[in-house]
């Protein structure tokens, strides 16, 4: 369960800390105005800048409301139902990437939509089987035949010899 | 197919291990990585390349062509480095191979390639507005030398070639220009068109349009000699009728830069020979003549220690340029 | 009438049997990559760019081109049913195209969008016909100051539309422009913000955001409503196609507006993205009924298509005529244009007019043929929504990935579609704008550079942008967009008090 409270702190958190980075790598290059117009940095050193204060401001905005009383924020915007069902669809996305990152794309593509399809889904067999391996083939097609474009490729590829 | 080809030539090597007719052979497709993005000087080289291999059947493999533009190249080059010992990947670029560690804080160096050719030297010229005053370069100089730190030079991004040679001309006339950088040569060609800068040192392709309709002329070429004779391209003059900037009586002898081929480090010496030779058979070809010649390049093909010992002196003219200017990073 | 003259030889030129065909083929290819987020009309065409090498010049660019149109339509279609944009300029095509769909309008929506975009692409290849000459002057007169008065008239239309809060919507904006600056940067020849990361160095791609953010977001957005699209109920009728074409004449101002912005941008070159946001923004505010934007409303679907493919075609003429590209297509059909031996600028029309004119009666007609194709596709299209979610979600998850990894071959990528996928749903359920964030990893990188070379140009001087009449109407036109918005709230206000008070006194 996330209340909004909660969330917007969490979200603010995220890009103050990300503007904060920005305006690090960004004081490299130098933020001032020298004779030829702003130096290499100043854009994305204001830039970040801004990100970083308008976060904060959130923040603030987020927390007063809080300890002011005026609005404790604490609406459940994610609840368990949801983010039980939110998780139980991005696990297997993260599982499909980190696939894709070791076994290669093809094989990664087969597995996560037969486990998608036919642990997820409730689909037969038949059906989950036809649509992972039509997916795949679809894709070797159109990127690798047509289009000359190599998909990441893992150990099956290679022993296959492609 | 290509999976029973791959296999039969696996097992072929296999059974004559060092038979001498057995040089290297590519043994699965090739990957041509591009040093800039699509439509750029460096992807038009690796393209043309690339469609006279295939239409001649010079490799038996089809070739991928992969653009990794980012960071002016700098992508590219590491993505090659990371291809150690691999054959099957054969980097096009510029001199930006050797001379971009100096001027960027990259994870590569010139010694994770491994040399091949270089098919081209491409050409810088002085252009300057159609309708402007200048009769020939030394006026342009002395005009320039006249109003030090105004009149404005075009060219694509800074500390890259063009900035270089204007660098250069500084150094040499003692004329001094505010350097305006764009996203590149094809930028720089119609700014000054537009008479929005004073002159820039486009290679001929990228003003060639532009001089066609008398919106930009070309004053000077930065060769050792004259550009190959060719058809009139505006006002009854050519290629060849444009004076080197010598004969013009700048002070500095040439500035050309090379398309270059690599392959990443640690590769069989046959796999370089074997490029060395497809390269010079595409060199020869009818195609890849009417390529140079349309776009107005000087066709010298380089290999080995001829190549070696061009971007030994190219290395060392720039690195001086660049440590002059303090773009040298450490 | 020269030019007419000279388009009647390019019809004699592009009609035959062969160069249909290759539009028709062109079309549909076009149509798949538009379909696959991440592969978008420049990798189609530097990907097809190797087949032409053969091929005379004229069915060469005819291919390509019509490769291009059929992107450009393939990216509306799933822009509209997933709401994953499927080409980079289609992003403004979900604000309202997704909410119709959901509705279980797809059909109209995808008939609006095909249709509208249609008259656009007529619109940017008629001003071509009519005004080549005259337009290839004008655009030499834009530099640097210039671009970024363009740039700033994009942003201006854009700010204050959103409903949420000025703190949100700055933290997206900022992110936008901070991703945008990521890489090298041209004016100093630095390598800005990669923190030594080499995957860095080629930048942040906004395909790899907009896949994430767009695509993997609305999926956990959905998933997390257990919501099945509401489409799934509504029938699909041949007959709703022509309906919906009955009812777009009562358009007829929105899709006069999107043409010129589109026309516009395509020229000076803000690009098709750019000209998209811009046109969706000015429906908006131009609209009577602006709350009704965002939740299916038919304008905001043909206002960003019209003007996005009017701006890509558009764009082709500053390639053809000065060499400077409009769109990141344009940049490499220009490459493709060395290779086969023309050189773009003012006398590709004069000594290549069998190209020239060829090339521009086959927008003419690779248009006509791409609406015709796009819109016997709509029925199969929106029957896609009638597949059950459970197949139809991981799916779309498999091609936002291979699609995220198609934009530049970079496995890093993936893992960026991700980080975007969470952040966009976040920012979602937060009521963070994602869309001035687009718009500013569009744009803001090239504004950034537009700005510096112009104080390169004046030495520092911010008087450069109001240093001649063309820069400062631009200038103006800006400024008058950015303060339109608080002085209309300002306007209403008092009426509102002024209202109040007649009534009380």
């Amino acid at each position: 369960m996330v209340t909004r409270f909660w969330a917007e702190t969490a979200i603010a958190l995220f890009t103050l800390a990300y503007g904060l980075i920005i305006v690090r790598g960004a004081t490299e290059f130098g933020i001032g105005w020298d004779t030829s117009g702003p130096q290499p940095g100043a854009f994305p050193f204001y830039a970040g800048l801004l990100v970083a204060l308008a976060s904060l401001g959130t923040l603030v905005v987020t927390w007063s409301k809080r300890i002011t009383g005026r609005d404790t924020l604490s609406a459940v915007i994610l609840d368990r139902d949801g983010l039980g069902r939110v998780i139980g669809f991005f696990l297997p996305i993260l599982g499909f990437v980190l696939l894709c990152a070791t076994l290669g794309m093809y094989v990664a593509t087969i597995l996560y939509l037969l486990f998608a399809m036919r642990v997820q889904g409730g689909f037969g067999w038949l059906a989950s089987l036809a649509t992972a391996f039509g997916s795949a083939v679809a894709f070797y097609v159109l990127l690798e035949r047509i289009f000359l474009i190599q998909l990441m490729k893992g150990p099956l590829e290679a022993f296959l010899g492609f | 197919m290509a999976m029973f080809r791959t296999a039969a030539l696996a097992a072929a090597i296999a059974i004559v291990p060092g038979a001498a007719a057995l040089a290297w052979q590519p043994t699965k497709p090739i990957e041509f990585v591009v040093t800039s993005g699509p439509g750029g000087g460096t992807d038009n080289f690796a393209r043309i390349v690339q469609s006279i291999i295939q239409k001649n059947k010079l490799v038996d493999q089809p070739i991928v062509v992969v653009n990794k533009g980012g960071g002016s190249g700098a992508e590219g080059y590491v993505h090659g480095k990371a291809g150690k010992g691999d054959p099957h990947k054969v980097i096009f670029g510029t001199n930006n191979a050797y001379l971009l560690p100096y001027v960027a804080k990259l994870a590569f160096k010139p010694a994770d390639f491994t040399p091949v050719a270089s098919m081209a030297l491409d050409e810088f010229l002085i252009w300057v507005n159609g309708e402007a005053p200048y009769a020939d370069a030394k006026a342009y100089i002395e005009a320039a030398k006249a109003k030090p730190g105004t009149l404005k030079m075009g060219g694509s991004q800074s500390k890259d070639t063009d900035q270089t040679l204007t660098a250069m001309i500084q150094e040499a006339t003692g004329a001094k220009w505010i350097y305006v950088p764009f996203q590149g040569g094809g930028m720089a060609a119609t700014q000054l068109a537009g008479a929005h800068i004073d002159s820039n040192t486009n290679n001929p392709n990228e003003n060639v349009g532009q001089w066609k309709a008398g919106q930009v002329k070309p004053l000077c070429v930065f060769s050792p000699t004259r550009l190959a004779k060719s058809e009139p391209v505006h006002g009854g003059k050519g290629w060849g009728d444009i004076p080197t900037c010598k004969e013009a009586g700048l002070p500095l002898e040439a500035f050309q830069m090379p398309r270059t081929v690599w392959l990443p480090a640690d590769v069989p010496a046959d796999a370089v020979k074997f490029y060395e030779d497809v390269l010079e058979k595409v060199s020869q070809s009818d195609e890849w003549k009417e390529f140079i010649a349309r776009t107005a390049q000087t066709g010298r093909f380089m290999k080995g220690k001829e190549f070696a010992e061009f971007v030994a002196r190219d290395d060392a003219a720039n690195r001086k340029v660049f440590e002059a200017e303090g773009w040298v990073v450490k | 009438m020269d030019n007419f003259a000279s388009l009647m030889h390019g019809f004699s030129v592009a009609l035959t049997f062969h160069h249909v065909a290759l539009m028709m083929g062109g079309v549909l290819l076009g149509i798949l990559v538009g379909v696959l987020p991440g592969l978008g009309a420049p990798n189609g065409v530097s990907l097809l760019l190797p087949l032409t090498f053969s091929m005379d010049p004229v069915s060469a660019i005819i291919l390509l081109t019509s490769l291009y149109w059929g992107a450009l339509f393939g990216g509306s279609t799933t822009s509209i049913l997933f709401n994953i944009p499927g080409e980079p300029s289609s992003v403004a095509t979900t604000f309202d195209g997704h909410p119709m769909a959901k509705q279980g309008r797809a059909t109209e929506a995808l008939s609006f969008a095909f249709l509208s975009a249609g008259i656009g692409a007529l619109a940017g290849v008629l001003l071509i016909t009519a005004l080549s000459g005259w337009v290839a002057k004008f655009a030499l007169r834009f530099s640097s100051p210039e671009f970024f008065a363009v740039y700033f008239i994009t942003f201006a239309s854009f700010i204050g539309l959103g409903g949420s809060s000025a703190f949100k919507s700055i933290v997206a904006m900022g992110v936008g422009f901070t991703l945008a600056s990521i890489g090298m940067d041209t004016v100093s020849g630095n390598i800005r913000l990669t923190y030594d990361f080499d995957v860095l160095l080629g930048g942040v791609s906004f395909l790899i955001a907009v896949i994430g953010l767009f695509g993997i977001g609305e999926l956990l957005l959905t998933m997390e409503d257990g919501l099945k699209f509401n489409g799934i109920a509504a029938k699909v009728r041949v007959s709703d196609v022509l309906r919906t074409a009955a009812k777009l004449p009562r358009y007829w101002l929105a899709l006069l507006r999107s043409s010129i912005i589109g026309i516009w941008m395509g020229i000076t070159p803000g690009g098709p993205t750019a000209a998209s946001f811009m046109s969706y923004a000015m429906a908006k505010r131009s609209s009577r009924n602006p709350a009704k934007f965002g939740k299916g409303e038919p304008e905001g679907v043909i206002a960003p298509e019209t003007a996005d493919h009017a701006a890509g075609s558009a764009a082709m003429l500053p390639m053809l005529a000065l060499g400077i590209p409009g769109s990141a297509t344009a940049a490499v059909m220009m490459g493709g244009l060395m290779i086969w031996g023309l050189n773009p600028g003012p006398m590709l029309f004069t000594e290549r007019p069998d190209f020239v004119w060829g090339l521009i009666a086959s927008m003419y007609l690779g248009n006509v043929v791409a609406v015709v194709v796009v819109l016997a596709t709509v029925p199969l299209f929106a029957s896609i929504l009638r597949i059950p979610f459970s197949i139809i979600g991981p799916l779309i998850v498999v091609i936002c990935f291979i699609g995220a990894f198609t934009v530049a071959g970079k496995p890093f990528d993936i893992w960026l579609a991700l980080a975007f996928g969470i952040v966009g749903y976040g920012f979602k359920k937060l009521d963070y704008p994602i869309a001035p964030m687009i718009l500013a990893m569009v744009i803001g990188d090239k504004a950034e550079d537009a700005f510096r070379q112009s104080m390169i140009f004046s030495q520092g001087s911010l008087s450069i942008f109001w240093s001649n009449p063309l820069v400062t109407s631009l200038m103006a036109i800006g400024l008058a967009l950015l303060l339109l918005h608080p002085l209309q709230l300002l306007w209403r206000n008092a009426r509102r008090l002024t209202a109040a008070r007649a009534a009380r006194g």
